[in-house]
């Protein structure tokens, strides 16, 4: 397979000079099996771009199936869909995968964002064919040939992480998370962070711990762990409860997984590239001497991982 | 009044070494009135820097006031709201204007950017500021912090936008994002708003190539800004709203080609410069 990273920012696109190298994109990552249609995780601004790239392939001639994944539907990781041209072509498919939610259908969801007075082409006006797919937390299904298997995080409004595995290979996409320590992050509105190291609800820890085992067993073995770390630590403490992590926890995670490679993911906002060089080498440099290597994600990085075209 | 932009771009944020000169953030201008009165226009995502640059000031303390107006509620004109680093501070004010048959109608439109599907804000009670919502009805003027405001509802494909103008002293800034003329033209009515402007910021996403396969979208060609800019008579127009896929060379030749179709209509006198971010405008 082969995973290219089409938008590897957090929050919100930040154009300008100082985000040339690693890409001002809000998420989105494309997974393409040998001879099979794309997976693509998290429709964020990046996927603008890919949708004009498949548009050189089947989806420009009407016959494009494309299967999207979505973490959670927080804008950064869905504010591209209105813009991704394969929806503008009678013919083609797209699959939309996410969790399922308590209070509404994924569709109506969706359909907000497409809507007046917000934006001026409905989602069912749309010429290719959109369906919806919900997934509850652990769900096991196949794409083609690809298995998935997805995982809850610890997220404000709850976000998923997806393992594929495909072509004797699999990666894991975990974003967006917070550290499973300090804070569970669910359904509530939480306005001020707690103490970090201040004890938990022993209700909110088993469920922290039951949620880092489901994300530990998901990773179990991957060859490429993407991982939200948005916050240096020392970001962290100050907002615990914005429902990100630092490169420390992803380190934590693909130690215990036995990962092979993490990728640092869903890059801060106001984080220049000098900045994210700087971050990736103090993480290289204290990572020497364990079994994972690391590397940062930027706009434009392609992976080759097992079989492939 | 002084001028500046701090997001130029139409649709969807446009980042990329394509776009370093002009700017990729979408929509958001900003004027200080001559008594230093802070007015914004759009909150795209260009409103986060701006926000940014606030922060060091009365906004970072609690003690800012300004005021929004809003074309529309198109995203790349509203979603840099949740960003804008001031609304999260307790003791700002905002009043934010906006096209809306009400002020309830208005909030309920912000509202729901905030949803916690969206979100993770939940809802504009949590932003921390105060914020009153006012809806504007295009043709009757009033006045903000000694400046004349005015707006006009202009067409946007299947919807409309505001344009609005701002006169203080004798001077006048237009602000027209986001407009789709009939095939027969800008009407009298948009002709005579614009009329004798000092600056008029105009609506120029596409070549006039590009729109003929782009008609339902609603925005104007730089033919069409020229044309209007010299029906209307104005001193100086300012080319905004590039399309997400224009690069700068791009836009540098959308500049080249409005200055002759200014001439063409016979707006030699008409000064002419395209929107960067970071730019700014002296209108006094």
């Amino acid at each position: 397979m082969k995973v290219r990273f089409w938008g590897v920012r957090g929050s919100i696109p930040v154009p300008g000079p100082q985000t040339n190298r690693y890409g001002g994109n809000t998420s989105c990552v494309e997974v393409r099996p040998k001879g099979g249609a794309p997976i693509v995780i998290d429709a964020g601004s990046g996927i603008r771009k890919l949708g004009q790239h498949l548009m050189n392939h089947e989806c420009g001639e009407g016959n494009g199936s494309v299967h999207l994944l979505i973490s959670h539907t927080h804008w950064d990781h869905i504010q591209g869909l209105p813009f991704f041209s394969p929806l503008y072509t009678e013919g083609n498919d797209l699959h939309v995968y996410a969790r399922q939610r308590e209070d509404k259908h994924l569709q109506s969801i969706f359909a907000q964002q497409n809507e007046g007075p917000y934006f001026p082409v409905p989602l069912d006006s749309m010429k290719a064919s959109v369906d919806f797919r919900e997934l509850t937390e652990g769900q096991q299904f196949d794409i083609a040939e690809a298995k998935v298997t997805c995982t809850r995080l610890n997220h404000p409004w709850i976000a998923m992480a997806y393992r594929i595995d495909v072509d004797g290979a699999s990666v894991v996409y975990s974003s967006d998370t917070a550290p499973f320590t300090d804070i569970l992050l669910e359904q509530e509105f939480i306005a001020q962070p707690p103490e970090i190291g201040a004890p938990l609800k022993p209700e909110d820890a088993a469920k922290l711990k039951a949620m880092r085992k489901g994300l530990v067993d998901l990773c179990k073995g991957a060859d490429l762990l993407i991982y939200d770390t948005q916050f240096t630590p020392e970001e962290y403490r100050q907002k615990p409860h914005w429902g990100h992590s630092t490169p420390d926890d992803a380190m934590s995670i693909a130690r215990d997984a036995g990962v092979k490679t993490v990728a640092l993911f869903h890059h801060a906002p106001a984080r220049t590239d000098d900045q994210q060089d700087a971050i990736l080498e103090r993480y290289q440099e204290g990572t020497k001497n364990e079994e994972f290597d690391v590397i940062s994600s930027y706009e434009g990085m392609e992976l080759t991982l097992g079989d492939h075209d | 009044m002084r001028v500046k932009f701090w997001g130029v771009r139409g649709s969807i944020p446009a980042p990329g070494p394509e776009t370093n000169r002009y700017g990729g953030n979408t929509s958001c201008v900003s004027i200080r009135t001559s008594d230093d009165e802070l007015f914004i226009i759009d909150m795209g995502t260009g409103v986060m820097h701006l926000g940014i640059s606030l922060m060091g000031g009365e906004f970072g303390s609690g003690s800012g006031k300004a005021t929004v107006f809003l074309s529309h509620a198109h995203w790349d004109h509203i979603q840099g709201f949740p960003f804008f680093p001031p609304i999260f501070v307790p003791g700002n004010h905002f009043d934010v204007y906006g096209n809306a048959r009400s002020s309830d109608r208005l909030e309920s439109i912000l509202e729901g950017q905030m949803n916690p599907h969206f979100s993770p804000i939940y809802t504009l009670k949590n932003l921390g500021s105060g914020i009153v919502f006012r809806g504007v009805h295009p043709g009757q003027e009033f006045d903000v912090a000694g400046v004349q405001v005015n707006a006009l509802d202009n067409p946007h494909g299947n919807t409309s936008a505001l344009a609005y103008r701002f006169s203080e002293n004798g001077r006048t800034f237009i602000y027209a994002s986001d407009v789709g003329y009939p095939d027969s033209g800008p009407s009298a009515q948009t002709i005579a708003f614009y009329k004798d402007a000092d600056v008029l910021l105009h609506d120029c996403t596409y070549t006039p190539e590009d729109q003929k396969t782009r008609r339902a979208r609603g925005f104007s060609s730089y033919a069409d800004a020229a044309a209007v800019a010299a029906a209307a008579g104005v001193k100086h127009l300012v080319m905004f709203h590039y399309d997400q896929d224009y690069s700068d060379d791009k836009v540098d030749a959308l500049l080249a080609a409005c200055r002759k179709e200014l001439d063409r209509h016979g707006g030699e006198s008409i000064k002419l410069t395209a929107a960067a971010e970071g730019a700014e405008l002296d209108v006094s």
